[in-house]
């Protein structure tokens, strides 16, 4: 009975595991097959070839836009984490005046879409001339509110008497963020990290406001106009060029995601 | 030379009034205790010394100079926490050597003085682990060399052994005394414990509401408290209180309350004080002189309570009989084998010497009947 309800269970999510890794393993092997296989549902290419990735190589930048996405992506990341914690660490941590109002104002901006900025950001950024610069790209997001509100919450937890040792110690405010608290929030980092960073990776509609020139453009915004711009040709060179887009993240996220699963457990503060 | 002293010192967190006016002089070498109940404002205190907490008002002197608006580092002081503090990322040597580093003293000394501290506290097998892999007590010498390897005017300890269960606190208490009579540096120990209290401190403060109750070495506070709440506070198991009046008849003083009646000693000059009187008696100070006995007497006369037993705790050693007088439910410490049983009526005898009043507004009337 045990063993059947345990068949049973793996049965079922193997099915589900199936279903989620299916179309994306499909869309792998799909753009290593030629023209004429890519409508079958076969996981194994009959005759691998690589023609896909060297027409979508050839017709549009996509390695400049590579570079593109990886310096605003990575910057953006940086940025927000830095300066986003250094915001957090004061909002948890540091008495000063307004700081409630502060703090309430910082949950009001989440309620805000994107899309209602959108036009008066893009205004802004007409205005400061940056269209088609990488200014227009990164400057919008260095800062952000989630991230902020992600770190506060985690740098609440931290106890007082490491600040106050810290503090004994003669270390500045910003020492003790960063050598102090950092080494101790790694988790809320890397999944801080790892959500601006394929925020920032994935992001379409913003890149295709700003910027118009395509040593510019990001990888995305490429893609978009590559492939519903008809620059593709076929089914197969855009899902090598989604492929070239997502393979990034999904590194990302493998070379992170231990610190996800690193335990909190045991941070040595108490009995 | 007076090697801390605050100065009208106040401390205000928006519209409250933590500590008020507060003055206190440590001298050289002291361990002094600061004592109370939480929102006393002892840890309060502590933190402004340290450079923490900001002083509302008043001047805080360190070895005389003028410390009230530098920053923690700056004041030559070293603290231990209540649950340490350790950088849980960091080994124990680094933990003990961070606080030199950042004051860029050089290798060899700081070298140095780690291997003094952890041989004083016997840390050296523990150097290269981190926090999480010590024991408690581990911890706390951990943190009491951090303090150490500073080599400061002061040293802080904002409730150290609040963390250990009985048998280390008791252990650490010690080790922490002898660490201080050793090194001879200037201690202030912040505790709600009043055995830590009584046991560690050359002297005692008494804080309650952020003011002064009494300052005084263990035994005055514990043989003269100067009002209720010290007489209270000070002394395990808590004193004993009735309330009642004081009343003159054929020449003699008697304290009257409920179910008792009481002798005030001979030669006592008439309190000016008129209205409810509390009389207060240590448990250790009654003497059940009988068990199991009837007592033949109404309200006990002279220098006897009678009462009866709704409780007995055996301790092994030292009993509590906990036992009813009138209203006033009363503890006494018994050291006898034979116990009296619960419903038992039994005659407490208070020496008049051991006695304490206080006044209606809690003061002390006179520290004897």
């Amino acid at each position: 009975m045990k063993l059947l309800q345990r068949i049973a269970l793996y049965a079922g999510l193997t099915i589900a595991a199936v279903t989620f890794i299916y179309p994306f393993l499909w869309m792998a092997s799909s753009t290593l097959k030629p023209p004429a296989e890519v409508g079958s549902l076969a996981l194994i290419p009959h005759d691998i070839t690589l023609d896909n990735y060297r027409t979508m190589w050839a017709r549009a930048p996509f390695g400049r836009a590579l570079l593109n996405s990886t310096f605003v992506a990575t910057t953006i990341t940086l940025a927000v984490l830095v300066f986003g914690s250094m915001t957090a660490y004061a909002m948890a941590r540091l008495n000063f005046r307004g700081r409630p109002v502060l703090n309430a104002a910082m949950i009001a901006v989440l309620l805000v879409p994107g899309q209602l900025t959108l036009i008066p950001l893009y205004t802004l950024i007409v205005q400061l001339g940056w269209i088609d610069s990488y200014a227009a790209l990164i400057v919008p997001y260095l800062f952000n509110a989630t991230a902020i509100l992600m770190l506060r919450q985690f740098f609440l937890q931290i106890p007082q008497s490491l600040i106050d040792s810290a503090r004994m110690d003669g270390m500045s405010e910003l020492r003790i963020l960063f050598t102090i608290f950092w080494p101790l929030s790694k988790p809320v980092l890397s999944i801080v990290a790892i959500f601006t960073f394929m925020g920032a990776w994935n992001e379409v509609l913003w890149p295709l406001l700003v910027v118009r020139e395509q040593s510019l453009m990001t990888l995305p915004q490429l893609l978009t106009v590559f492939a519903l711009g008809g620059g593709a040709g076929s089914v197969g060179v855009s899902l090598a060029s989604a492929m070239v887009l997502v393979v990034p993240v999904v590194v990302a996220y493998a070379f992170l995601q231990r610190n996800f699963i690193e335990s909190m457990a045991g941070s040595g503060i108490k009995g | 030379m007076p090697s801390v002293t605050f100065e009208h010192v106040t401390k205000h967190f928006g519209n409250a009034t933590v500590i008020g006016d507060f003055d206190l002089q440590v001298a050289d070498g002291e361990l002094l205790v600061l004592v109370g109940g939480s929102g006393s404002g002892k840890s309060t205190i502590l933190r402004m010394l340290a450079g923490l907490e900001t002083v509302t008002s008043g001047t805080i002197r360190i070895d005389d100079r003028d410390v009230t608006d530098l920053p923690p580092r700056d004041r030559d002081v070293a603290m231990v926490f209540q649950d340490y503090g350790l950088y849980p990322h960091m080994t124990v040597r680094e933990n003990l050597s961070l606080g030199l580093r950042l004051r860029k003293i050089p290798r060899q000394e700081i070298d140095r003085r780690v291997a003094w501290a952890a041989e004083l506290l016997g840390l050296e097998p523990l150097l290269d682990r981190k926090p999480k892999q010590l024991s408690g007590g581990q911890r706390q010498r951990v943190a009491m060399g951090r303090a150490m390897v500073r080599e400061p005017l002061v040293f802080l300890f904002d409730e150290p052994l609040s963390n250990l269960d009985a048998a280390l606190r008791a252990q650490m208490r010690i080790e922490i005394g002898s660490l201080q009579r050793r090194l001879k540096t200037t201690t202030v120990y912040v505790t709600h414990d009043q055995v830590e209290a009584m046991t560690l401190g050359d002297r005692i403060v008494v804080l309650a509401d952020g003011r002064i109750q009494q300052i005084g070495r263990p035994i005055e506070l514990y043989s003269a408290p100067v009002n209720r709440f010290v007489a209270g506070f000070i002394g395990t198991p808590a004193m004993n209180f009735l309330q009642g009046t004081l009343e003159r008849e054929s020449g003699r003083m008697y304290f009257t309350g409920e179910g008792a009646r009481l002798r005030v000693r001979e030669g006592m000059t008439e309190p000016t004080t008129r209205g409810p009187i509390t009389l207060g008696i240590r448990p250790e100070d009654l003497r059940v002189d009988s068990t199991g006995q009837q007592s033949t007497q109404g309200p006990a006369d002279g220098d006897t309570l009678t009462g009866r037993v709704v409780l007995v705790e055996r301790l092994g050693g030292t009993s509590h009989v906990h036992f009813e007088v009138g209203p006033h439910r009363l503890l006494a410490s018994i050291t006898s084998d034979s116990l009296p049983e619960v419903g038992d009526n039994i005659t407490a005898r208070v020496p008049a010497a051991r006695a304490h009043l206080f006044g209606e507004d809690g003061r002390a009337i006179s520290a004897k009947l």
